[in-house]
């Protein structure tokens, strides 16, 4: 910019132009390419526990000189697509695995959203307020933190309904579940799709236990946090199949002893 | 401004989507995903596939020369192809000058946001080797596309 128009300009514009150099100098990234790859951690996770599980199934080692060469030839080689499996036929793995693979796979999802989660408040903490003391705040301030900052963050939105006994447990309620918003099976709503859904609400459980990890409630079984697939209530008003559904956060805090 | 039928074939030649208006008057009447339609699916390729080579050819070298619309005495065939190598194809009546922006919708708001932003589905329908000659019979079957589409050229049908 000239030097000679600076003074023309207004205030107003100044303040414009500088908020405009802010929102350029954040850091950007493309929401559809992080919304995939949030959801891309599903099938991994059920791929790592696939491998994990073929793995330790025992496979004997020939010590021959034949198994060695073809040993290192599977090393030097690399072929990505080798044992591809498409997402969603890991995720009809999923549906048909018995309990305890799938408990294994949401606990590694879980702590997944752990780790997102704890990294997630210092960021916001410091980004938004640095100065804000969540010593003196009380355990409804700290959540409601939850339900504006880092929802915001992770899906564009708020928590639409939080309710608590003021005994430490929290319900939140979230109307449009942003992750699952467009999954749909079939033409009519089943049971398969449901447990399809469920694994897909573990991180951001282990988001909110990070998040509470970070902020103070760090011993073990302190918080739980588990989630479920309400019906939309609206929905069911107005008679349309829903194409959002409606998720039930339950938090349960226990307090220090 | 009248409708006949809607088609979305993918790269191996399959057709995996087809919905068929019979009644003017009732947007929810007719066929959809029917087997009955497997072989006007393959003659409606193969003349969109003979026509769109044709056009290319006749276009200069190295110049893009897609096919958008193939009119008959009866009806208006409108075409989008995409990069990826799907097909969208509308039959209408003649009226219809250009559907193109239409197809587009489909295509950016319906296909994509139901399809392929959906863990649950898959985005290639053919699933095994020998379903990628044009033998695949795998449709999209998904809750939420059938709807968005009814919902979309429902109103257009008449």
């Amino acid at each position: 910019m000239d030097a000679s128009q600076r003074p023309e300009m207004t205030e107003h514009q100044k303040q414009q132009l500088q908020f405009q150099l802010f929102q350029d100098s954040l850091p950007k990234v493309n929401e559809i390419v992080y919304r995939m790859l949030l959801n891309e951690a599903i099938p991994m996770a059920v791929n790592v526990q696939d491998r994990l599980s073929e793995e330790s199934g025992g496979h004997e080692d020939n010590e021959t000189e034949q198994g060695l060469e073809q040993d290192l030839d599977a090393k030097l080689t690399f072929d990505p697509l080798k044992d591809h499996v498409p997402s969603h036929k890991l995720l009809q793995k999923y549906l048909t695995a018995d309990e305890e693979y799938q408990n294994k796979v949401d606990e590694r999802l879980n702590n997944i959203g752990f780790l997102l989660g704890q990294k997630l408040s210092q960021l916001l903490i410091f980004s938004n307020n640095p100065s804000l003391n969540f010593r003196d705040m009380d355990l409804l301030a700290v959540m409601k933190f939850v339900c504006r900052d880092v929802w915001r963050q992770l899906f564009g939105k708020q928590i639409d309904n939080l309710k608590t006994n003021h005994r430490g447990t929290f319900y939140l309620l979230d109307n449009n579940y942003k992750p699952v918003e467009s999954f749909a099976l079939d033409e009519d709503m089943s049971q398969e799709e449901q447990t399809l859904i469920e694994p897909y609400l573990e991180i951001p459980c282990g988001v909110i236990r990070g998040v509470l990890d970070s902020l103070g409630f760090q011993e073990k079984g302190q918080v739980i946090c588990t989630a479920s697939i309400t019906s939309d209530r609206e929905s069911q008003k107005t008679g349309s199949s829903a194409s959002s559904r409606a998720v039930l956060f339950n938090v349960q805090i226990n307090p220090d002893r | 401004m009248a409708l006949y039928s809607f088609w979305i074939f993918d790269r191996h030649c399959n057709c995996i989507f087809d919905r068929e208006w019979t009644l003017k008057t009732n947007p929810s009447s007719g066929t959809t995903n029917s087997k009955l339609n497997e072989d006007t699916a393959k003659l409606l390729y193969g003349m969109v596939f003979s026509l769109r080579s044709i056009s290319q050819k006749l276009g200069s070298k190295g110049s893009f020369n897609e096919i958008r619309t193939i009119a008959t005495g009866k009806y208006r065939a409108h075409i989008l192809c995409t990069a990826s190598g799907l097909w969208f194809i509308l039959l209408s009546d003649l009226g219809q000058e250009d559907l193109s922006q239409v197809l587009r919708y489909l295509y950016s708001e319906i296909y994509v946001k139901t399809v392929v932003y959906n863990w649950l589905s898959p985005v290639d329908f053919a699933d095994s080797p020998n379903e990628r000659r044009g033998q695949g019979f795998r449709k999209i079957r998904n809750r939420q596309f059938l709807l968005a589409v009814e919902k979309f050229l429902g109103p257009m049908v008449n």
